[in-house]
């Protein structure tokens, strides 16, 4: 073994190995596994639980064959990191094994609830214990192999087998999204084709692999050529690229739910209602750098007010049309906003988010009590808020006929005030009060010195938050015709700051993302809901330790953020442990 | 786009004053209607200031994780409640178990000192290995980052102890000897309050012993006042944080078990509010401050307990007990608006 691995090396095999074995337990035992286990990926091959499970000793054995940091030590071959992937994979399957024999023969459900005999027979293979351990050590040490094979192979082939796993990935989870839709459109045949029991079928997988993997294969020296003259090109031209980009992605939207059929389009709505949120919030957080997590409360207000000025059946009872409510909404969204900002923000950074949630905390609990109920509702709400939106639109346009119900209807006033937004917040982003802005979140006395007056742009820019927020709360008010205490949670505020912290703080193309990834994506996998938070919380640390510029970053930010890598450098060395992945 | 605010604008100044006046009007209109309506007999008010004193302990054993935190790394844990919520939820399964086989009964102190430890050690162990993963790499990162990493550490955890035990409540088993009540100084006290009392306090002497007398404590004190310094004068300053998370985290385990005999249920989303409150506490007593963490704990508790009953008692408002949390944060946003530095805070430039 000496010749084979240096001790360096082995401890670092070991510690990854532990790691990989941690994630892998924890994933059993928080009920990840077993939520997603009936989800078929590849119909009779392979599901969505498996996916999981298996995608951590690739990932290990990718990062085992690592060259490692140290430059120091002697560079391991091909073959022995490839020795150093199967390790790793090794590890992590005899720990799971081992955790398989125990828990088949004491029962632990008293306390891991999860742990329940069909898990154990979907890990172990349906094999009688013994020969599961020996398969489940095999496989893990196997895939730890494939990862640091994947590794040690060229890069090209690297992202090619990535592509192509991603796109039987993707292909079979927007199933639900897709197969009802073919049916409906009658394409029978290629819905048959594709998918079998909510899963792709063999053939299907076979062929998203080898469209995904040639796509990545082709695409790749053309991505290439493609970015370069980009980046050559005049700003003029560079700028038409985006106008037209822009313009195609407008024209998407606009026919998506034509396209789509309901389903989509109601996930969309709901991707909209929070997309306004986090782009008024990313006015307060990527902006102006205050972190609000009481924004809820804005959204709350909005919904009430809606919900007061409009529903005849609430205490006020006047029941105005919602395009007379909406101004008065937003005047008292921006007043709010103002009333909550004024105190609190001569407050440091991390004292404004603890007061900002405890306001937030207040809204609901005062939205919840007896004490309000005569005017408020309590628990039970506000209800019979009418909708300003027909409830069908059936139009014949020359040739082509729209026709549009529930959910189809709403999403285009959604989208157009989420594009009137976003168009607001980028120019506002230009404009002198966007430089006054970043000014003062990069450093406040400075800014001060320079003649910023910092209140008062903090206070606009709490308001213009609210305002924003509020916006959003009319419409969901509008959408679900009633308000309930119950809608209006921290975890609200929470989901609108994964969103932007995803997607980047400050960068409206990253909220779009964020928003579309963090709230579409979990209603395609019905099974995820119970895991959002969770993963959210997730999302929330993997971006913070490894890229807290976002996915798609806004460039000022983003130096901010590595402003101090030259110092860090030392420090990130020893800090170099695999971060949880159990939630991907 | 040229846009301008005037600049002589007092807005804010106004805000504030309207504020504070407002606040003294309710609390001195509000307390004079309940006390002039003497709808509560001296007895239950007695009641009511020992249940706060009880659950002003939990707050400040906590609140003592955030304090002794940020005295090091000046940074908030904001999952320090989801750490307090583990060790409760994780010794709640040896409890069931001592209860069931009648042996924390038949055996009190011993079982109650076995839970206590199985608490103490997970949330040390939660501790340490969050600071490990979610905190270290970022110390020298922007303010902000820690923070959001924090919040996101505490979702994580509450969720995953909600996947891994279940999200239903969970009720600890009640401890005969633990039950009726004990005479102190003529004041009838429920022994588990005595309990939560008596223990936050020997907790407290320990931890101030610990910090102020031995080297370790030593260390972390110098650790506070200036890292590169400490570490040049040979203290590892890694390790001295990773104390400092651990200790906090025994008191919170400890919290937590506390916790759990005076409410009696458990469930993953316990952590939330205490970890708030004793925020709030912390900052109240003045944060970074030992003392002042147990000052503010006690103090919130018995606002928190007596407030909704003298505020709103008086003005009719029904169930007034449903509002405490508005109390607990309307007092977080006071003190931090007038008074950041807190009760025992030293007051420091610049925070």
């Amino acid at each position: 073994m000496a010749e084979l691995i240096s001790g360096r090396q082995l401890r670092r095999v070991a510690t990854i190995g532990a790691v990989a074995a941690v994630v892998v337990l924890y994933l059993c035992m928080v009920g990840l596994v077993e939520a997603f286990k009936d989800r078929n990926v590849v119909t009779g091959v392979i599901t969505l639980g498996a996916v999981m499970l298996l995608a951590v000793p690739l990932i290990a054995g990718y990062r085992a064959a690592l060259p490692a940091r140290d430059p120091s030590g002697p560079t391991p071959g091909p073959a022995q990191r490839i020795v150093f992937g199967l390790l790793v994979g090794l590890i992590a399957g005899a720990v799971l094994g081992v955790f398989v024999l125990i828990a088949s023969a004491v029962d632990v459900r008293g306390v891991l609830v999860r742990i329940s005999p069909p898990l154990l027979a979907f890990i172990s293979f349906g094999l009688p214990s013994g020969l599961a351990q020996l398969a489940i050590t095999g496989v893990g040490g196997l895939v730890g192999a494939l990862g640091a094979l994947l590794l040690v192979s060229p890069a090209r082939i690297r992202n090619a087998v990535t592509s192509g796993l991603v796109a039987v990935l993707f292909m079979s989870m927007i199933e639900p999204l897709l197969r009802p839709r073919l049916e409906q459109l009658d394409y029978t045949a290629i819905s048959d084709f594709l998918y079998k029991a909510h899963g792709l079928t063999e053939m299907a997988s076979i062929l998203c692999f080898v469209v995904g993997a040639g796509a990545a294969l082709l695409w790749q020296p053309g991505n290439e050529l493609v970015r370069r003259s980009i980046e050559a090109a005049p700003v003029q031209t560079r700028r038409r690229i985006r106008g037209w980009t822009i313009a195609v992605l407008v024209v998407a939207v606009l026919i998506l739910p034509q396209v789509s059929g309901t389903f989509l389009a109601q996930v969309a709505v709901l991707v909209g209602l929070y997309l306004l949120l986090a782009l008024g919030l990313n006015i307060v957080v990527g902006y102006a750098g205050l972190l609000d997590l009481g924004y809820v409360a804005f959204f709350a207000v909005g919904a009430y007010l809606t919900a007061l000025l409009t529903s005849p059946d609430s205490s006020l009872g006047i029941g105005l049309p919602f395009f007379v409510a909406l101004p008065i909404v937003m005047l008292g969204a921006g007043m709010t906003g103002l009333l909550i900002g004024a105190p609190v923000l001569r407050l440091r950074g991390d004292y404004l988010a603890i007061v900002t949630l405890g306001f937030g905390e207040i809204a609901r609990v005062l939205f919840e009590s007896d004490a309000l109920r005569p005017w408020l509702g309590g628990v039970q709400g506000i209800l019979g808020i009418p909708s300003p939106f027909p409830v069908r639109i059936d139009l014949q346009l020359g040739t082509t006929h729209i026709f549009a119900t529930g959910p189809q209807v709403l999403y285009y006033p959604i989208f157009a005030f989420c594009a009137l937004a976003a168009v607001f917040a980028y120019r506002l982003s230009n404009s002198r009060i966007g430089r006054a802005w970043n000014a003062m979140r990069e450093d406040e006395s400075v800014a001060e010195a320079t003649g910023v007056s910092t209140v008062n742009y903090k206070l606009l820019a709490f308001a213009l938050g609210a305002t924003t927020g509020c916006l959003s709360g009319a419409l969901f008010a509008v959408q679900l015709g009633s308000v309930f205490p119950g809608s209006f949670d921290v975890f609200v505020s929470i989901t609108v700051l994964a969103v932007i912290i995803l997607g980047g703080m400050g960068s409206i193309p990253g909220v779009i993302l964020g928003a579309i990834v963090l709230i579409g994506l979990p209603e395609l996998l019905r099974e995820f809901v119970e895991y959002r938070i969770l993963v959210y919380g997730a999302v929330l640390v993997a971006m913070m330790l490894l890229r807290p510029e976002g996915l798609i970053p806004n460039r000022g930010r983003q130096r901010e953020l590595h402003e101090a890598e030259s110092e860090e450098e030392e420090e990130t060395l020893d800090g170099d442990l695999m971060p949880q992945r159990g939630q991907t | 786009m040229r846009f301008r605010l005037p600049q002589r604008f007092n807005l804010v100044s106004t805000i504030l004053w309207g504020l504070r006046i407002v606040v003294a009007v309710l609390v001195l209109a509000g307390s004079w209607a309940t006390l002039s309506s003497g709808k509560l007999t001296p007895d239950a008010w007695r009641e009511l200031i020992v249940f706060g004193i009880a659950q002003g302990s939990v707050y400040g054993l906590i609140a003592l994780g955030y304090t002794l935190v940020y005295g090091v790394l000046f940074m908030i844990n904001f999952a320090h409640g989801d750490v307090f919520m583990t060790g409760a939820m994780t010794a709640f399964f040896v409890a069931r178990n001592f209860g069931e086989s009648g042996f924390i009964n038949a055996n009190p102190i011993v079982a109650l000192l076995i839970i206590f430890a199985v608490s103490m050690l997970t949330s040390m162990l939660v501790a340490i290995v969050l600071e490990r993963i979610a905190y270290r790499p970022l110390r020298r990162a922007p303010r902000l980052v820690p923070l959001i990493t924090a919040i996101g550490a505490s979702l994580f955890i509450s969720n995953s102890i909600r996947g891994i035990y279940g999200e239903q409540s969970q009720s600890y088993p009640s401890v005969t000897a633990l039950q009726g009540r004990l005479d102190l100084f003529g004041i009838p006290i429920l022994k588990t309050q005595a309990l939560v009392i008596a223990s936050a306090i020997v907790l407290m002497i320990a931890l101030v012993y610990f910090v102020e007398r031995t080297r370790t404590g030593r260390a972390m004190r110098a650790v506070s006042e200036d890292k590169d310094v400490a570490a040049l004068m040979g203290i590892n300053v890694d390790r001295i944080i990773v104390t400092t998370f651990a200790v906090g985290g025994l008191l919170a385990g400890a919290a937590g078990v506390l916790y759990a005999l005076v409410f009696n249920e458990v469930d993953w989303f316990m952590g939330f509010l205490p970890g708030i409150k004793a925020f709030t506490a912390a900052v109240l007593g003045g944060i970074g401050n030992i003392a002042g963490a147990m000052v503010g704990g006690l103090t919130l508790g018995v606002l928190e307990s007596v407030g909704p009953f003298l505020l709103l008692g008086g003005a009719n408002v029904p169930s007034p007990n449903q509002l405490r949390d508005v109390i607990a944060f309307t007092v977080l946003v006071l003190v931090l608006i007038f008074r950041p530095n807190g009760i025992l805070g030293r007051s420091e430039p610049g925070r």
